[in-house]
């Protein structure tokens, strides 16, 4: 798959390359925008945090003078946006949901994004690959994996609960997780009833469970079952949130607002000469790593400090640099 | 593949198609507004499912030491040993505890069931273990002990019971003498929404009932049953018990939890066997009840600060009644005209019992910087006893008792953690003591750790020990000189009994060696005041009450001094994925250290006992068990009688099934396979070859 991946990669890069290289030769056809909109679903802190860091890091670059414009959709009826001369960023779901629906001719660049609503998103509005991207919530699974080989290199049998979303994904997971020389153990929920038994199937055979964002099985109702049944078993889990490991999760990988920021401003200002021609969705590309020391301690697992694994993990990250690839699924 | 690359090239394609349309329409700079309807997410993921904010469900209260950092040595027995025993009764589990004696007891008063110590010192009540329930204490504060049969729970419902082996003052109380036990349930949450449980075998049938479920933020979970024992062969020894509890977890906010507890039982119990007692406590049947309710407040203050208040009440009642037989004959033989002038032919006994206990307690954990974790807590604690025939009188007597301890953990280094704690306590009986512990764990490698450790605990005499005044007594018609009453004095306590107290030393290793799991330990514990029975010599009546056993009026004590050395051995050797050995073993014997213990004190502990248990998991749902228990010859105290060497062999069939939404399992169980007549606890008690079959379904 990672092979698949790079050739997709490599054809993206070839054809993004044509596509700029149109836009050089006939530079009156593209206009380039002057400011940016970032729409933001609610106040939230971690919104908050972005469109300040955000700010900062285009402030820091002296080559560019984008004007920075806040709409907070809980607080308009309408979205209403200068169409043609804005880059829009849409944080959240919502907000991306409601942006997409502008004037293709408007590019949007959602963050704070799972990777399948931004596919579903895609399918289901007007727009196209150029017009419409995201730096998604989804930590690569090469990088979850070597964050688990980097904690615990013992782990063989890894354990997958997944839900109807997340069985898409297996194939995926599954190919890269081999590649981390794991031997990925699946148990498939249909309904939420099936959660605790097949958990504990799983549990029994795996060193440790990585949990794969999935509308039904890891919700805020399943949380306390699935670390409480988890923990009697002595088997550490893998969350992919911060949110996650204070819940009581072992450690994960996830990406600060001011990270997410600093790669949105990386392609605002990159992508400004060409607005139609946004970089495919990527993968969070700067990120940090989340211990809980107190579940580590609990389980007897011993565990260096979150910046050294960090480096770590950029080490072997350096080793394989198609980490920022994400899967787009066939759209209609 | 291929398509997925014709997409997404046609969608750069389409993509740069945009862009030329778009530059012939370079003046339409519009502003076309979009409604903000809010976006159906249906069952797509938001970044709520990312950075929403989550319960935090692993607290430092809810997280133990890991078994290498751990003070004490621990056995843990989970759901999956639970169900691979085949066990229907909760003390048949701590067979497989290294050190723990149980034996089946068919008693004639007051009975218990089953007597389950640990390292010895044993009578039908054995008073020196701490048995919590979800943190609630049941042991009797009468006699010491747990009546096992009469606690409202299920075994479907326990998720796993943690017994530490050794004293654990510091972080149980006073009770934690030789061992604690500590049952913990399943929380809602994690319980299947139905669940019917049915057993059918040698003189027992039982049927269960439970649902759990959710509303909002609040996970409940409810069960019931009955129990039908009929007991052993030849006593009358019958139980049969209605029970329901509840249980619900309410989750106030992200860091406030609340748990609730309900329980209740009640059903009438055989008691009384002519062999023993053949003239007062007679082949009767009386009832027991009991309830209890429990509220717990979980605070989460920060990742390593956590505050808890609990607090419980429990309520036990044994409603028994019995009328001696015609007393003239037997009093006739010290005299024939006073058997004449009895004012009845017999006497009639009210042995009603009933006990209260209210116990709060606050607990606070708080870590300091990254090695220090620290816990420390006050609890008050009052026990109402009401037992006319063993106390003597109609009042209710009041035990007051109030707490405080503290336990340190630190690690100073990745291999070496120091535990240190210490109880403070006070209550009526023995005023106040304090009892401190310290241990020491060496971790060279993560799958290596050994412990070397001191503590010491301290054991409340029990009302029996402290408060009975027990006899029988039947007036007469004469005058002075001659006696108006006739009594036999079973039991005067004086009272002022000090706390028995024990000092435990150990070297433990706990680890792991390939697929082995490894926890050994040798100890030597040394225990002064043995709290015991003797013959009362100050004991006097009044002129005109004629006592019967001048020379056999008993009263608890302190006497004598014993040590207690040993090693216990316990393994998990995971063969294969699906088959698992269990292998456990220890080695003990009592020396009496200074003299004044009570008979056959030294034997009450049988010095090996071994268990073992082999699983294997048949493809296609199929699983066995093998189990073996072998406890050499003991004789225990109190009502004990000296027993042979037993042999028991256990196996298990099971078949799992998968119809739908309907989940189940259809097993059967032979208990004592060879069917050896052997005896436990005392010779009254035969043991016979019995077998059950069990079906249980979720849905």
């Amino acid at each position: 798959m990672l092979t698949t991946h790079y050739k997709i990669n490599r054809f993206i890069k070839l054809l993004t390359s044509l596509a700029i290289a149109l836009c050089l030769l006939v530079p009156s056809f593209a206009q380039a925008y002057t400011g940016i909109t970032i729409v933001m679903s609610a106040p939230t802190e971690s919104n908050l945090e972005f469109v300040e860091a955000f700010k900062a890091e285009l402030m820091s670059t002296k080559s560019t003078h984008l004007r920075v414009k806040l709409i907070d959709l809980s607080e308009v009826e309408k979205l209403v946006v200068a169409e043609n001369s804005e880059l829009v960023i849409a944080l959240g779901v919502k907000a991306m949901g409601v942006s997409s629906k502008l004037k293709v001719t408007t590019p949007v660049l959602g963050v704070f994004a799972p990777l399948p609503t931004f596919n579903s998103q895609l399918a289901n509005s007007r727009r196209e690959l150029g017009n419409f991207s995201a730096i998604v919530l989804d930590q690569p699974y090469s990088r979850r994996f070597s964050l688990i080989r980097t904690i615990m290199p013992e782990v063989k049998n890894l354990g997958m609960l997944l839900g109807p979303h997340s069985t898409e994904e297996m194939e995926d997971i599954r190919e890269t997780g081999e590649d981390a020389q794991f031997n990925i153990l699946q148990e498939n929920i249909r309904q939420e009833s099936e959660l605790i038994p097949h958990l504990t199937t799983l549990l029994a055979v795996s060193d440790a469970l990585m949990a794969v964002p999935d509308a039904m099985v890891y919700t805020r109702e399943t949380v306390q079952p699935i670390l409480l049944t988890s923990y009697r078993y002595q088997k550490p889990v893998f969350g992919f949130s911060q949110t996650y490991v204070k819940a009581g999760a072992l450690a994960a990988v996830y990406s600060t607002s001011k990270q997410l920021a600093k790669q949105a401003a990386e392609i605002a200002i990159k992508s400004q000469q060409a607005p139609g021609v946004l970089p495919p969705p990527q993968a969070p590309k700067y990120f940090s790593v989340a211990v809980n020391y107190q579940v580590a301690r609990s389980l007897n697992i011993q565990i260096a400090d979150e910046n050294s694994i960090h480096k770590k993990m950029l080490g072997l990250e350096k080793l394989s640099p198609d980490t920022l690839t994400v899967t787009l699924k066939s759209t209609p | 593949m291929a398509r997925r690359i014709f997409n997404v090239g046609v969608a750069l394609i389409a993509a740069g198609y945009g862009l030329v349309t778009y530059a012939g329409t370079t003046e339409d700079l519009d502003t076309r507004p979009v409604p903000v309807y809010p976006v159906e997410l249906k069952d797509d993921l938001s970044e709520q499912d990312y950075l929403g904010e989550l319960p935090r469900v692993l607290t430092v209260s809810r997280l133990s030491q890991s078994l290498a950092d751990a003070p004490s040595a621990v056995t843990v027995i989970d759901r999956a040993t639970i169900r691979a025993s085949g066990a229907v009764d909760i003390p048949e589990l701590f067979r497989l505890v290294p050190g723990m004696y149980v034996g089946v007891n068919a008693g004639y008063v007051y009975n218990t069931n089953h007597a389950v110590s640990f390292h010895g010192m044993n009578t039908a009540y054995p008073g020196n273990m701490q048995v919590l329930i979800n943190g609630r204490s049941v042991y009797t504060p009468l006699f010491g002990g747990v009546k096992w049969s009469e606690l409202p729970i299920a075994l479907m419902d326990i998720e796993r019971i943690e017994i530490t082996r050794g004293p654990n003052a510091a972080s149980y109380g006073a009770n934690a003498f030789a061992a604690t036990v500590n049952i913990l349930t399943s929380t809602p949450s994690e319980t299947p929404a139905n669940t019917v449980l049915a057993t059918h075998g040698n003189g027992r049938n039982e049927a269960f009932y439970r649902h759990a479920g959710k509303a909002g933020d609040l996970a409940y979970r409810v069960t019931t049953g009955y129990r039908q024992d009929d007991g052993l062969d030849e006593r009358n020894d019958f139980k049969r018990t209605r029970f329901a509890n509840a249980q619900a977890d309410y989750q106030l906010n992200l860091s406030n939890n609340f748990e609730f507890e309900f329980g209740l039982a009640e059903g009438a119990r055989g008691e009384g066997n002519a062999q023993e007692d053949n003239t007062i406590f007679l082949p009767r049947t009386k009832q027991i009840n009991n309830y209890y309710g429990l509220a717990r407040w979980k605070h989460h203050l920060s990742e390593t600060t956590d505050f808890q208040l609990q607090a419980y009440h429990s309520y036990d009642r044994s409603d028994d009644e019995t009328t001696s037989v015609n007393l003239r004959p037997l009093i006739a033989l010290i005299s024939p005209i006073l058997a004449a002038s009895l004012v009845s032919d017999s006497i009639y006994i009210n042995n009603e019992v009933i006990t209260e206990r209210t116990d709060i307690e606050a607990q606070h954990i708080f870590g300091l910087g990254a090695s220090i974790r620290a816990v420390w807590g006050a609890s008050v604690r009052q026990d109402t006893t009401y037992a006319p025939h063993y106390l003597g009188n109609k009042k209710t007597d009041k035990f007051d008792l109030q707490r405080l301890f503290g336990h340190v953990e630190w690690r100073p280094h990745t291999m070496w953690t120091v535990n240190s704690g210490a109880m403070l306590e006070h209550n009526d009986f023995t005023g106040t003591d304090i009892s401190p512990r310290a241990s020491l764990n060496f971790k060279p490698h993560p799958n290596h750790a050994l412990r070397l450790g001191i503590s010491s605990a301290l054991r409340t005499p029990n009302y029996v020990e402290e408060k009975f005044d027990q006899k029988y007594a039947i007036a007469t018609t004469l005058v002075a000189p001659f006696p108006r009453l006739v009594l036999q004095q079973v039991l005067a306590d004086k009272g002022n009994v000090n706390p028995e107290q024990i000092i435990s030393k150990e070297l433990g290793y706990v680890g792991k060696l390939g697929s082995v799991q490894l926890d050994a330990r040798i100890f030597s514990d040394e225990i002064t005041d043995v709290i015991r029975f003797n013959e009362r010599t100050d004991f006097t009546v009044p002129a005109d009450v004629l006592l019967v056993n001048p020379t056999n009026v008993d009263t608890g004590l302190n006497s004598g001094s014993a040590k207690v050395e040993g090693l216990e051995l316990q393994t998990n050797w995971k063969i294969t994925s699906k088959t698992n050995v269990l292998l456990n073993h220890s080695h003990i014997r009592i020396r009496e250290t200074h003299n004044g213990l009570e008979r056959n004190f030294t034997k009450s502990m049988p010095v090996n006992t071994l268990s073992a248990m082999l699983t294997h998991d048949f493809n296609n749902g199929w699983d066995a068990t093998l189990a073996y228990y072998q406890t050499s010859e003991t004789t225990q105290l109190g009502d004990g009688d000296p027993v042979d060497l037993i042999r028991r062999t256990d196996v298990r069939l099971a078949r799992k099934f998968n119809a739908g939404r309907w989940n189940g399992e259809l097993s059967g169980v032979i208990e004592n396979l060879f069917n050896d007549h052997y005896q436990e606890f005392a010779d009254y008690n035969t043991l016979k070859r019995r077998a059950r079959i069990n079906v249980r379904l979720d849905f």
